[in-house]
């Protein structure tokens, strides 16, 4: 089953690298935007293998904190960093 | 016009130059802060990794004094209890510890009977002997056996001619290659060393008789292999009921089978080996001696990977033709000295709340202390009230290999902590072990994990 949550980050991963390059060349992008979005990614990457690891060796409440102390700040990084592109796009149009 | 024309290029031309050298710093820059960062990121995994490995020592790890002496084995808990005639020579030791008869109490083992709370039903009861059986029926003398069953002094099987290794790492490794293959998870090659022998050795079980090493050991010792084998995650979990002496005793009956094969092994290229488990020496200090792991504030030996969750059994061998493992440490003393959880979940309080000292700190009365170490820096807990507490539950406890924050299954999350509890300083320890109080690991006393195990027949 970790394999499998392994094959499928590393798709996740292809697609999260491939959306950063499109959006790069479609918006110009500043360094806090490239943290932002890099960080939470990773951040929500990391929340999901942690916690199928956690529910697959039998302790879910380690995936549910795992969600929660990774998940949650990679969700809030992610949002945040797009909504600032979006404004700023917006306001150049 | 022309003039003009020709100015106009000559400026574009000079800013454009002037462009092209302002961009590539920019670039080199870039790309040189990237590859700084990279190589810092890489320097950085290597350190952590060789630091996971733990760092070698010449010498014992641990300090040690004058005043350390090899233990009698008449002082050890379990000798002691198991043995009618020592309980008859020191009534001083009962009445000094609240009356507990050691002998008495040990003869009441698992006959308490059958409960309806979870981890005490007759269910749980035939995992515990189910467990131990498979020691029992190798050593016919018990967990604590001497010169008994594959761990028999006798040398049988022994072949008359030696194999002669090409080099000592050879050895070594066809040593660690059949130790795996019977089931060590696992193993390191030491020297010999009287300091954690018992000496005299004692058999409670064969007439209550002292063994000497000169006169009873059928040849000189001049190495021990140490080896370990994996107690199952969720069995220990379930801490300190029944069910969790399941995978005691199946890592008892693991550890003799590896060892008396190994012995056979020895044996067949043509050297003198004895199989010993609780018997002959010291299990935590040979397996700190050969690089397996470090003394925890519980008292086992915290090896990675498995934390405390793993059972010790050794070799004594005449072979010597090896390259030694060295001791190392992997960062558990300063771990240990912050994160006290085995402590707290210890239920009989028998588990320091004290930083490693010479000698023990809970009493200071000769008559007392009798079974303790002296002169060695480590975590002293007092054996006698865990051994009470065996007694009353009727059964081991495990409740400190349960709670430990090193007991983790093999995920990589858990690597991942440890190659962060390797490099942290002792705040971020504290830190951690409130982290893993926050996240559910560790929990004892849980008639939710015995309902847990019950399941885990799903898992094959």
């Amino acid at each position: 089953m970790m394999d499998l949550t392994w094959y499928l980050l590393g798709a996740l991963s292809c697609a999260i690298v491939y959306g950063l390059y499109e959006l790069s060349q479609k918006q110009r992008l500043n360094w806090l935007d490239w943290t932002g979005l890099i960080l939470g990614a990773v951040l929500i990457l990391f929340a999901i293998a942690w916690s199928v690891g956690a529910v697959l060796e039998g302790v879910p409440r380690a995936g549910s904190m795992g969600m929660l102390l990774f998940g949650l700040p990679g969700i809030v990084l992610t949002t945040l960093s797009l909504r600032f592109i979006l404004a700023r796009k917006e306001k150049v149009s | 016009m022309i003039e003009e024309k020709e100015n106009k290029n000559t400026s574009e031309k000079t800013n454009e130059t002037s462009d092209v050298p302002d961009g590539s710093k920019r670039t080199f820059l870039k790309f040189g802060l990237a590859g700084a960062g990279a190589a810092a990121a890489t320097a950085t995994g290597v350190t952590i990794l060789k630091r996971m490995e733990g760092i070698p020592h010449d010498d014992f790890p641990l300090h040690m004094d004058d005043t350390y002496k090899p233990i009698d084995q008449r002082n050890v808990i379990l000798t002691f209890a198991h043995s009618k005639k020592l309980n008859e020579k020191h009534p001083e030791r009962i009445e000094k510890f609240n009356n507990f008869h050691f002998y008495e109490r040990y003869k009441q083992f698992l006959r308490q009977p059958y409960r309806t709370d979870p981890g005490y039903t007759q269910l749980d009861r035939a995992l515990q002997v189910g467990g131990f059986s498979g020691v029992f029926e190798q050593v016919p003398d018990g967990i604590d056996g001497t010169d008994s069953g594959v761990f028999s002094w006798k040398q049988e099987m022994l072949a008359k001619e030696k194999y002669r290794f090409s080099s000592k790492e050879e050895a070594v490794l066809a040593i660690k290659s059949a130790a795996r293959l019977f089931g060590a998870v696992r193993c390191g090659i030491t020297k010999h060393d009287r300091r954690w022998d018992y000496d005299p050795m004692y058999d409670p079980v064969k007439g209550d008789k002292e063994l000497s090493w000169e006169k009873d050991f059928p040849f000189v010792p001049k190495t021990v292999i140490v080896f370990m084998v994996e107690m199952d995650y969720h069995t220990v979990g379930t801490a300190p009921a029944w069910t969790a002496d399941g995978t005691v005793g199946n890592g008892y009956s693991d550890a003799a089978k590896l060892s008396g094969q190994m012995a056979i092994f020895l044996r067949q290229l043509g050297f003198k080996a004895v199989a010993s488990m609780n018997d002959l020496g010291v299990n935590a200090a040979y397996a700190v001696a050969s690089g397996l792991g470090e003394g925890g504030r519980n008292g086992s030996v915290i090896t990675p990977h498995y934390g405390p969750r793993v059972r010790i059994s050794k070799v004594y061998t005449e072979f010597d033709f090896v390259e030694y493992d060295k001791a190392r440490t992997f960062g558990v003393a300063s771990f240990c000295k912050n994160c006290k959880r085995c402590a707290d979940s210890c239920p009989s309080k028998a588990i320091s709340f004290e930083d490693a000292t010479m000698g023990p700190t809970y009493s200071d009365d000769p008559e007392y202390t009798w079974n303790a170490a002296q002169g060695i820096l480590k975590f002293h807990n007092d054996a006698k009230k865990c051994y009470q507490f065996w007694c009353d539950n009727d059964s081991g406890c495990s409740n400190c290999i349960a709670a430990c924050p090193y007991n983790k299954p093999d995920f990589w999350h858990h690597r991942l902590v440890d190659a962060q509890n390797v490099m942290a300083p002792g705040p971020m320890h504290s830190f951690m072990r409130e982290m893993d109080i926050l996240f559910g690991y560790g929990k004892v006393s849980d008639p939710e994990k015995v309902k847990n195990f019950w399941q885990t027949g799903n898992l094959i």
